[in-house]
């Protein structure tokens, strides 16, 4: 095998560090994107009997964004096995505990529930905030592309941005400013 | 007792149809801004008439020249023949039609049609719920959607398409596999 040839070979077959920010994102969206990554379906190469999935990375989880009052109407099911063990617990309930379960949660049901799901969640990794430890940083090669935009609060924007953008709404003659 | 209340309604009603009248004895009703201000040991209270912010900045539909007429002329507003695609979160847009405390500004000074009120009015919500405008809130507010109580202090998005949807269904997870 000659030098270039075994280098494509290991670059086709070692797992790459992928980075995907959780800010303003759905996780029930994300889990579909961060999927592929994991089980390798975004490489040519895929098959399920080949283990050429990557590892990604999340930041930021603590920044989710869910639809509509989902926060409150959707509940996450846990049974303990005892009679009566049955608990509900609301998705708002379930990130102010642990502000990574509910993109771990999503992964997971995104997955196909077969033999090899909990080790491709094991290159899963989910940080709450910004903070990454430094070794594990340094591995992160590529960015998976945000779902939704991130909006932009109206006091983060300068103020005379805010009051040079065109306008649509004309007061009336006799408004009485406020 | 009850009828002390009603009376004190009365007088209330009184007070605001004086506030918008719209026979004037001064020529011309504009755009005015109440000033109060002691001079030695009176106080004087001025409504003074204000050019409006807003005039030289405005975009209409009738100007830009490449627009495309609008389907049904006869029942648009300016939001309407303009056709714009706006999000809960062009805030930008939004804050034109809302007081300094948040509030949606009535029909009657927005001038808009029934239905793009309500969409505006709506988005409006949208967008406080989510955060967005948090320096056009009342006095009281805490100006950090962090602050929030339980459910309210974590990020939350919005779909426009269901502003006008009876029934908003159920988000589904259900993955394809």
């Amino acid at each position: 095998m000659s030098a270039a040839k075994r280098v494509q070979q290991w670059a086709t077959f070692a797992r790459t560090w992928h980075i995907f920010d959780c800010k303003w994102q759905d996780p029930y969206q994300s889990a579909h994107v961060i999927k592929k990554y994991l089980m390798g379906m975004h490489k040519p190469i895929y098959h399920p009997m080949n283990d050429c999935g990557d590892v990604v990375l999340c930041i930021n989880s603590r920044e989710v964004a869910l639809r509509g009052d989902d926060w409150r109407q959707r509940a996450y099911f846990h049974h303990t096995g005892y009679p009566g063990g049955a608990t509900w617990t609301l998705a708002w309930e379930v990130h102010n505990k642990d502000p990574t379960m509910i993109i771990k949660k999503a992964v997971y049901r995104a997955l196909k529930g077969n033999l090899q799901r909990r080790h491709t969640m094991q290159r899963l990794l989910i940080y709450p905030g910004e903070e990454v430890p430094e070794d594990i940083m340094q591995n992160v090669t590529n960015q998976i592309r945000q779902f939704r935009p991130v909006p932009t609060r109206l006091d983060h924007i300068p103020e005379d941005e805010v009051k040079q953008f065109p306008k649509v709404m004309e007061y009336p003659e006799d408004y009485v400013l406020k | 007792m009850s009828f002390l209340t009603r009376a004190s309604c009365l007088a209330k009603n009184a007070i605001l149809s004086t506030f918008v009248r719209s026979i004037s004895t001064t020529n011309q009703l504009r755009l005015k801004q109440i000033h109060e201000y002691k001079e030695g040991s009176t106080l004087i209270v001025e409504a003074t008439s204000v050019p409006s912010p807003n005039t030289e900045l405005l975009v209409r539909a009738e100007k830009i020249k490449d627009l495309t007429p609008a389907e049904k002329p006869e029942h648009t507003c300016y939001m309407c023949a303009l056709d714009l695609d706006v999000k809960h979160t062009d805030v930008l847009i939004l804050s034109q039609f809302v007081r300094s405390d948040g509030c949606m500004l009535p029909r009657r000074i927005t001038g808009l049609c029934r239905r793009q009120q309500k969409k505006i009015g709506k988005m409006v919500s949208m967008a406080q719920k989510a955060g967005l405008m948090i320096n056009l809130t009342p006095s009281y507010c805490k100006k950090d959607p962090k602050q929030r109580y339980a459910y309210k202090k974590f990020n939350t998005y919005f779909d426009e398409k269901t502003i006008f949807m009876r029934n908003i269904p159920k988000p589904v997870d259900r993955f394809k596999r």
